[in-house]
């Protein structure tokens, strides 16, 4: 989707001999009928230790399953031969794995019966990852993963690389990521100083930092956890019929006691596994800039190393979930042209940390703190009311149960439950007002929205590849409007919901001038529709 | 266009409520009658307010859409983003000889559809936004 003036990718000519000479760029003419041989290399040689593991690891049912039947039968050889072929496969996958870097294009050519070769210009390269598993680690070899911002990021398709000595991995990505121009008319922004006063040595913008450990337990997975294994927990409890005995207990104490105890411990274990995981991913992060790129490096075990061409950060998100946000943490991700945001795994810029860090990391990663400080425009109190009344209304059946439940019972906590969620829903509501914002600062279109899953997002003006403006008949009624600025990365666009119709319109316009103003007199030409 | 798939979508749903009806005695009969009407409603309402909403305008620069009916979407792009340019005619759109325009650029939010162009226009459109998109330099993102 990304991709297309250009030649389009052959991503798997399904016959050796139409290697990598399909729709060429308009390079020196290379004879389709003898795709140059040379240069091709293989992976690095240890991956054949490597391999055989995995396979073996893949193969782990099926082995066992062989081996039983094997012992039923009786015949040893049966037995090593059923080991023996995920070594053999593994020894042809290395034998048969090739890449180049030769006329500006990657090329990856792989496959023993069914071959296919994968083939992307150099110059969509837009981020480079290093991956490297325990495995890999051992024995000093990395993935290169090569991310062209390809839409179907089939695994058939995707460049990777499995097994390159580490040197050897740096020298590529160094090669590929200077390789990659910014695209001259599209993508040229105005923070492309590349080669400036950073190219030589790398600046380190931030590292780990144990302190940021307190901020585990409040991350989103974190939460997620904690909320699935209380499920689990109470899922347990009800299959033993705890939940009956203890009532029949007649509240006693003793139970009651025992209940927090085991809730209290749940938490305590839970907090320790988020504070661990985030540990195992996070570990020695490490965000530097070097060569026209950022480069972040983290993982304890799994070390993971991603590269981000300069001129391909449209932006960033400084996320600020309600629980991070009152626990004084951030996180911040990367809007980069043609990565979404579902290979969340290679946007992290900052995990979740200081504020204060990720402001700061925000603010150097755009070349000025202003985007990211910078006080947002409200959006109105028609706005709010919006927020206010779909609070209210949300909590409102829950208020209707309870007070119905209460006259016809005459119980007295339904009422507890109804205060406590309108409580719940109104400090809810106001935070989300207070949340919402936008502002245009130095060329960066800023939007704050939500709550529970706040996030400030900065895109660069020049990014914006086209506005959509939502309303629905209430929003219409109170001359709000959706302004959606589509982009090439992240999630596909950024969201300020509710902005006054002019507010939108005059954002819209002075963030890409030209474009918007151009409809602004409402003499659209009726189509010819057929009713 | 949009009263037929309307009408369409209408009977369909009727039909299904009809056979809940016959499967289940716990589904009373007034529901089909109800179901019925609001059906009736809706087909004859939503597609004319559907069309006095939709408009598309094309310029030397960009692409601008207006859709929706209730809730309301319009969609900007400029030229020098679009991708692709899709051209597609559905199986009721055939019957009246109308075809759908879909511009697409390199954000999973950003497509533009225009719904129920005559054939010809459809495909001047098509001639013009692939020659106008193909003028910039750039790989569009």
């Amino acid at each position: 989707m990304s991709d297309p003036p250009g030649p389009p990718d052959p991503s798997g000519p399904p016959h050796p001999s139409a290697a990598p000479a399909a729709p060429a760029p308009p390079d020196p003419p290379v004879p389709p009928t003898a795709p140059s041989d040379q240069g091709w290399q293989r992976l690095d040689a240890r991956m054949l230790l490597v391999h055989p593991v995995r396979e073996l690891v893949r193969f782990l049912p099926v082995l066992v399953g062989l081996l039983i039947a094997g012992s039923a039968s009786g015949g040893p050889p049966w037995q090593l031969l059923g080991v023996a072929v995920p070594i053999v496969y593994g020894i042809f996958r290395y034998l048969t794995t090739r890449f180049r870097v030769a006329d500006g294009r990657v090329e990856l050519s792989r496959g023993l019966l069914s071959r296919r070769v994968t083939s992307t210009p150099v110059a969509r390269v837009r981020t480079v990852d290093l991956t490297a598993s325990l495995i890999h680690r051992l024995l000093g070899l990395t993935t290169l993963r090569i991310g062209t911002g390809l839409a179907s990021s089939d695994d058939g398709e995707s460049l990777d690389l499995d097994g390159l000595p580490v040197g050897r991995a740096h020298a590529l990505r160094a090669q590929l990521l200077r390789a990659a121009p910014v695209g001259p008319a599209a993508t040229a922004g105005g923070d492309g100083d590349a080669g400036g006063p950073h190219a030589a040595a790398p600046t380190t913008l931030a590292t780990f930092d144990l302190r940021w450990l307190r901020f585990a337990p409040f991350t989103a997975t974190g939460a997620v956890v904690v909320a699935a294994t209380v499920g689990a927990l109470s899922q347990v409890l009800d299959s033993l019929d705890l939940w009956e005995r203890l009532d029949v207990g007649d509240l006693a104490v003793p139970s009651f006691l025992g209940i927090a105890l085991l809730v209290v411990g749940a938490l305590v274990v839970l907090a320790a596994a988020s504070v661990l995981g985030y540990l195992v991913t996070n570990g020695g992060y490490r965000l530097t800039r070097a060569a026209g790129a950022w480069h972040v490096r983290r993982g304890l075990l799994t070390t993971r190393e991603t590269s981000i061409d300069e001129g391909r950060l449209a932006g960033v998100a400084l996320g600020e979930p309600l629980a991070l946000r009152l626990a004084g943490g951030r996180h911040l991700q990367a809007i980069v042209t043609g990565v979404d945001r579902s290979e969340s795994g290679s946007s992290t810029l900052v995990p979740p940390a200081d504020a204060g860090v990720a402001t700061r990391v925000a603010g150097e990663l755009l070349g000025s703190a202003v985007p990211v400080d910078a006080r947002l425009v409200g959006h109105g109190p028609r706005a709010a009311r919006r927020r206010w009344t779909r609070a209210l209304l949300g909590a409102l059946p829950v208020v209707v149960a309870a007070v119905v439940l209460a006259v016809a019972t005459g119980w007295w906590w339904p009422v507890v439950v109804a205060v406590t969620a309108l409580a719940a829903t109104a400090a809810l509501a106001a935070d989300r007002v207070a949340g919402l914002g936008h502002v245009l600062a130095e060329g960066y279109v800023v939007v704050r929205s939500g709550s529970l899953t706040r996030r400030r997002e900065v895109l660069g003006a020049e990014h914006v590849i086209g506005w959509n403006l939502r309303d629905t008949w209430f929003q219409r009624r109170a001359g709000l409007t959706t302004l959606v600025a589509t982009t090439a990365g992240g999630g596909g666009s950024v969201t300020a919901p509710d902005v006054p119709e002019p507010t939108a319109v005059a954002l819209a316009d002075d963030a890409v001038p030209g474009l918007v103003e151009q409809f602004l007199e409402p003499v659209a030409p009726r189509p010819s529709l057929s009713a | 266009m949009w009263h037929l798939s309307a009408v369409v979508e209408g009977v369909f749903a009727v039909a299904l409520l009809t056979g809940a009806v016959l499967l289940w005695d716990r589904v009373p009969a007034w529901t089909i009658a109800a179901l019925a009407a609001v059906q009736v409603v809706w087909a004859v309402v939503v597609p004319r307010w559907r069309y006095l909403v939709h408009r598309w305008e094309t310029t030397e620069t960009a692409v601008y859409t207006q859709t929706g009916w209730w809730a309301r979407e319009r969609r900007i792009a400029p030229m020098s983003r679009i991708q692709t340019v899709d051209y597609a005619e559905g199986p009721v759109a055939r019957l009246f000889g109308l075809a759908r325009v879909t511009i697409t650029t390199a954000s999973a939010a950003g497509a533009i559809s225009i719904d129920g162009l005559d054939r010809d226009t459809a495909r001047r459109l098509v001639d013009d936004l692939t020659l106008k998109a193909d003028a910039v330099e750039g790989d569009a993102t």
